[in-house]
């Protein structure tokens, strides 16, 4: 697997991916029992979604000391450099969708206490799907080493906008429709953002797993769905 | 044990020799320098085996203590290695040193299943490349370390298919007498999609059909309670509310069909059908059945694509039937009067053709992307009518059962609302994409604006032609390499703007 010299320095190297892929399963179950917990109004899940989180702030810190280290200690050079780094910011963005994931969570305990909004719980369930979907690939990517993976799922970030668009008009439909619902109806709204923020970073990693397989920056800027003019 | 102890033996021999050999030669003055070198060569060279050596010393031994393993345990018959790679259900057995190793949690063995599904080389690999759920991963680490077997239950997302997984783990004795921190746990799962999608269903049906069953059936009721009593001898409106009955009556009928169609397409969505079906003759019956339909709103449904009977594509022939027929039907619904409606079928389109943005001001979503990698090849088949068109916003929940478009009239033949919904899941089942394209109506936005020596000025308005258009595609066994190139839907950007 490892062609170092010496042994250990492979070892950790290994180790060190292992560990974000450890993270970014974690994250991605955080997401989807996050989105889980809305769907089903299950309150002890969006409990536990809570209680979970702070693996993934202690994982986060672990990954960034061993990379500190390795760089101290081995200085990594090309490859082994960006992947380090690679390592080092995908636990970052990682750290980031749990803690939105998180607040995902303590908003569906708030909305659990109102009137179920079925039509619009099961947008956002679909949204979730979504975003679960494209966290999968770029994980997947990461640990294959796929860049055509990581390639596709940063060119189809617009799903996610349209999505994103279409739930906010949905929403302030229904709150113009009845203003007692309006303030469950931001809970969804910040939920729909957070999702949509979770895609985001989704894109990032895949960028950063762009960067470390082949070195190179993109150049090109990402398609982005006309979001603006839609939203009146 | 052999093997080792003669690489042991041989390291310091070597080196013995070449400084023997040194020491000889200072004996005999003059030295040779040539022979100086030579000797020095032997001494570093068996120096430098010796490094390596020990570098992966213990590697070695297992490796070379592997074999012989083998040949003890040899019964007669098959080795357990051989039976368990026979399973059906994917089987590893996981080795792990300390808790806080995750990368040394590994899988040293994984059956055929387990290899197949969970994406395993042949000599094994991390544990969490395999599987990176963390209640499985935790289920493994209590059978490694704390030596109670256990099970989970877990949801693993294939693609559109959510699959459903039972994980059973268990400690296993140690196999490694020299290496005392090396643990073993047997994982085996199993896949339960099957008894918790029927579980599912049913729920979801009942749910459904209480629901939408309940509209029609007040209705009926509604007028059967008028019949009896004030409307008894009224002829006229008897004979009016019998002909709503019946069309009331009819849509139960078509909903009740639809709803169990669903289900049993949901039922076989995570079998991938394994027959062979000719796309373009499939459509060519489709609009053969519907031209009646069409003639009656004078309608002309066009058909672009190659000669039926030549290029088969991965499919169950009724099913495919059914998507083309849904989708010509809903494209026939919006059609206006005296316009047309196309049919382009495409083959060998790849993966990114078939799912690439058009540019132009048409909205454009995937209702239904297919798993990345499986099929090089997809057969595409674009149904696009000049209809109303579908604003943005409405795009994503197209494909959801009972959905309907807002203010959207779909004339006198009323649908159940299943329709799309069908498509989608046949088309899922089919490991097949779905993307939908629209231009809906445009009022005056900040697209039409222009902005020209500081003034900001109106373009005039120009009425784009509304259209929607949903591109279903299968994959392809393999390629035809048809002489035609594929071509994307960017003809409608291209229209578009020989409209303006």
């Amino acid at each position: 697997m490892n062609n170092h010299i010496v042994k250990t320095y492979g070892d950790e190297l290994d180790q060190l991916s292992a560990e974000v892929v450890l993270m970014g399963g974690l994250a991605e179950a955080q997401v989807a029992d996050a989105v889980d917990a809305v769907a089903r109004r299950d309150v002890a899940l969006a409990q536990s979604v809570v209680a979970r989180d702070h693996k993934l702030d202690e994982l986060e810190k672990d990954i960034e000391r061993k990379c500190i280290r390795l760089i101290a200690l081995r200085q990594p050079m090309a490859e082994d450099l960006r992947k380090t780094v690679a390592a080092m910011k995908l636990a970052t963005a990682l750290e980031r969708t749990g803690d939105l994931a998180k607040n995902i969570a303590k908003r569906a305990i708030v909305i659990s206490e109102a009137e179920p909004m079925t039509p619009l719980t099961r947008s956002i369930e679909r949204m979730g799907k979504l975003v679960s979907s494209r966290l999968r690939d770029v994980l997947d990517a990461y640990k294959g080493g796929k860049v055509e993976l990581a390639q596709s799922v940063w060119a189809s970030d617009t799903e996610v906008d349209e999505h994103y668009n279409a739930l906010f008009r949905e929403l302030l439909t229904y709150m113009m429709g009845d203003p007692r619902t309006i303030s469950a109806c931001t809970h969804l709204l910040f939920m729909a953002k957070n999702l949509e923020r979770i895609g985001d970073y989704a894109t990032n990693m895949a960028e950063h797993i762009h960067f470390e397989l082949t070195g190179e920056d993109y150049v090109e800027s990402r398609p982005k769905a006309n979001t603006l003019s839609n939203l009146e | 044990m052999d093997n080792r102890r003669s690489v042991w033996h041989i390291i310091p021999a070597g080196s013995v020799i070449g400084v023997g050999v040194l020491i000889a030669m200072s004996f005999y003055a003059p030295l040779h320098p040539f022979l100086i070198f030579v000797a020095l060569l032997i001494v570093a060279y068996t120096m430098f085996k010796y490094l390596v050596l020990l570098g992966d010393a213990e590697e070695k031994i297992r490796a070379l203590k592997a074999p012989e393993k083998q040949v003890k345990v040899q019964p007669e018959g098959p080795s357990f290695q051989e039976v368990l790679r026979a399973v059906p259900d994917p089987v590893m057995i996981v080795s792990g040193h300390e808790p806080d190793d995750i990368a040394a949690r590994r899988v040293i063995f994984a059956n055929a299943a387990a290899q197949r599904i969970f994406h395993i080389a042949d000599r094994g690999g991390p544990l969490v490349s395999a599987i990176r759920v963390p209640e499985v991963l935790e289920c493994v680490d209590e059978a490694l370390f704390g030596g109670i077997s256990g099970s989970v239950d877990f949801e693993m997302s294939g693609g559109a298919r959510d699959q459903f997984w039972r994980a059973f783990s268990a400690p296993l004795p140690m196999e490694n007498k020299h290496d005392m921190a090396q643990r073993l746990a047997l994982l085996v799962l199993r896949d339960e999609t099957d008894s918790r999608r029927m579980e599912r269903m049913r729920a979801d049906f009942l749910a459904n059909a209480s629901h939408e069953l309940r509209t029609p059936l007040a209705s009926i009721t509604g007028f059967i309670e008028t019949l009896r009593g004030p409307a008894r001898d009224d002829e006229k409106a008897r004979d009016k509310f019998l002909s709503i009955m019946g069309a009331q009556a009819d849509r139960m009928g078509r909903l009740i069909a639809d709803l169990l169609s669903l289900s049993r397409i949901e039922m076989s969505e995570h079998v991938p059908p394994s027959g062979e079906t000719d796309l373009p003759l499939a459509v060519r019956d489709v609009v053969d059945s519907l031209t009646v339909i069409a003639q009656q709103k004078n309608v002309k449904l066009r058909i672009e694509g190659p000669k039926p009977g030549l290029y088969p594509i991965i499919g169950d022939r009724d099913q495919i039937l059914q998507v083309v027929q849904n989708l010509v039907d809903n494209a026939l619904k919006y059609a206006p009067q005296n316009s047309e409606v196309s049919i382009e079928i495409c083959l060998d389109v790849t993966l990114p053709q078939a799912v690439a943005l058009s540019d132009g001001k048409a909205a454009k979503l995937v209702l239904l992307r297919p798993d990345r990698n499986v099929h090089d090849y997809y057969a595409r088949i674009t149904v696009r009518d000049n209809g109303p068109g579908i604003k943005r916003e409405f795009l994503p929940r197209l494909a959801e059962r009972f959905y309907r478009v807002e203010g959207q009239k779909s004339g006198d033949r009323l649908g159940t609302g299943l329709g799309l919904a069908i498509v989608k899941h046949i088309i899922n089942r089919h490991r097949g994409g779905l993307v939908v394209e629209s231009q809906g109506p445009v009022s005056a936005s900040d697209d039409d604006i222009l902005e020209r020596d500081g003034k900001v000025t109106a373009l005039p308005q120009i009425a784009p032609q509304t259209f929607t258009a949903f591109s279903a595609y299968f994959p392809q066994s393999r390629a035809f390499g048809t002489a035609e190139t594929p071509r994307l839907v960017v003809d409608a950007a291209a229209s578009l703007k020989d409209a303006g």
